[in-house]
């Protein structure tokens, strides 16, 4: 019966999908582990450059210049887009180019002549807005993006300070995914520069504890020191978290097809075992027929 | 008065140092620090070079900086860097090829426009590993 044989192919065909996607969900659980252990570990760091930031900002003069946190108009709005560089995770990709086009809404609302240039970490992002003729200034692609160690977010950081000091975009909006949980990530726009959520010298609320510092050299040049430190961390931070999302969107994207696999296989055996019973069932009856026959 | 210091090296990779010791030196960008348990607050930058801890038991153990920030408050010496290793994690091996990688690039500086103080800065990195990493071994001449 050409039915009963198709339906064997399909079934096996079915199992076969059931035990890749089954393998990409655990690899997908070991990458998020890992990407999650690096975020950890990361953690200290940041705090630690944070710390020092508070500290210090009391120390920096009223009239020291501090080009990155220099508001002023936007005209143009540089974003840069963290995505994956490989598809099969769900509606990761989708959601943050949705947030994107959210974003782009937003802007051109108030402003109807409002441009963006954009800077792409990860395939996917690159090339959905590629293709939809958006200015794209840079695509990040050595190292992968699975790869990105801290020197990978050195660079990036330092491409978008430059940018921002060469006047080329007036504020920098870094768009990654935000890792809440395993099953809750949410796609988000974080202003980047000018830096507005440190407040430095008169600005500052006096902590009431301000220590006798010996500060070597002064504390000016050490603060702007320290800031391109800070701008690295947010940016391996976002791509940190960007990575252990797209990890845990895959396991759950993954979680759902192995599954969805194994009752579609389920089913498919159910109709096979009908199909054959009728085939032997049809088979008998031409034997007893026959025999009558005779 | 405790006489130990707590000092802490973090990275972004990992925090490489955390416990007590007698006594750090380390260089700052104007000149080698020696800190002593319950040191006056300070905060400084930090060049990238070699940190001597002086432990509790009198041994003494060398480790890698690359630039960053020491802060010291409330007996907490903190270095705040980019990266860090022990003298006895350094890999040899690895510290000779991004010596050679760096000569290269210097080398070449006039035919491809790259940028040269970050060259020199990896040159110097290398050499500083290979250094404290071959003195660690015993084969250095130093």
């Amino acid at each position: 019966m050409a039915n009963v044989k198709e339906l064997r192919i399909r079934i096996k065909s079915v199992a076969g999908i059931a035990k890749i996607t089954g393998a990409m969900e655990m690899v997908a659980s070991m990458k998020l582990r890992k990407a999650q252990a690096a975020a950890q570990s990361l953690r200290p760091y940041t705090a630690e450059i944070r710390n020092l930031i508070d500290h210090l900002a009391e120390f920096v003069g009223n009239d020291a210049s501090l080009p990155l946190f220099d508001r002023r108009e936007v005209k143009t709005t540089g974003v840069l887009v963290i995505s994956s560089d490989r598809g099969l995770c769900g509606a990761y990709n989708s959601n943050l180019l949705a947030t994107f086009h959210e974003f782009e809404r937003a802007k051109l609302a108030q402003n109807p002549g409002h441009r963006f240039k954009l800077y792409c970490y990860g395939k996917k992002g690159y090339h959905y807005l590629y293709k939809r003729g958006y200015q794209i200034e840079k695509f990040f692609v050595e190292p992968p993006l699975d790869k990105a160690d801290f020197a990978a977010a050195k660079m990036v950081s330092n491409v978008l300070v430059d940018a921002f000091e060469r006047r080329e975009v007036d504020e920098v909006v870094v768009l990654f995914t935000e890792f809440v949980s395993v099953a809750k990530f949410v796609a988000t726009p974080t202003q980047f520069l000018p830096i507005g959520d440190i407040a430095t010298g008169g600005d500052v609320t006096p902590s009431g504890q301000k220590q006798d510092y010996m500060l070597e050299p002064d504390p000016d040049t050490i603060f702007q020191r320290l800031i391109p430190r800070y701008l690295e961390t947010v940016v391996y931070d976002a791509i940190l978290e960007s990575q252990a999302s797209e990890h845990a969107s895959r396991r759950m994207a993954m979680k759902a097809a192995s599954d969805a696999a194994k009752r579609m296989g389920k089913d498919l055996k159910k109709v096979y075992n009908r199909a054959r019973q009728e085939g032997i069932t049809k088979e008998l009856l031409d034997i007893v027929g026959g025999a009558s026959a005779v | 008065m405790a006489s130990e210091l707590h000092f802490r090296v973090v990275t972004p990779q990992k925090t490489v140092v955390d416990r007590k010791v007698a006594s750090v030196q380390f260089m700052g960008v104007d000149g080698s620090y020696g800190i002593l348990p319950n040191h006056a607050p300070l905060l400084t930058a930090t060049k990238p070079g070699i940190v001597t801890i002086h432990e509790l038991d009198g041994r003494t153990e060398e480790m890698l900086v690359t630039d960053g920030f020491a802060e010291m408050r409330d007996n907490v010496l903190s270095l705040i860097c980019e990266a860090g290793e022990l003298a006895q994690e350094i890999d040899l091996e690895r510290a000779a090829e991004a010596e050679k990688r760096a000569r290269e690039r210097i080398a070449e500086r006039n035919r491809i426009d790259i940028n040269l103080p970050k060259a020199e800065a990896a040159l110097q990195r290398a050499l500083l590993r290979q250094m404290l990493g071959r003195r660690r071994s015993g084969t250095g001449h130093l």
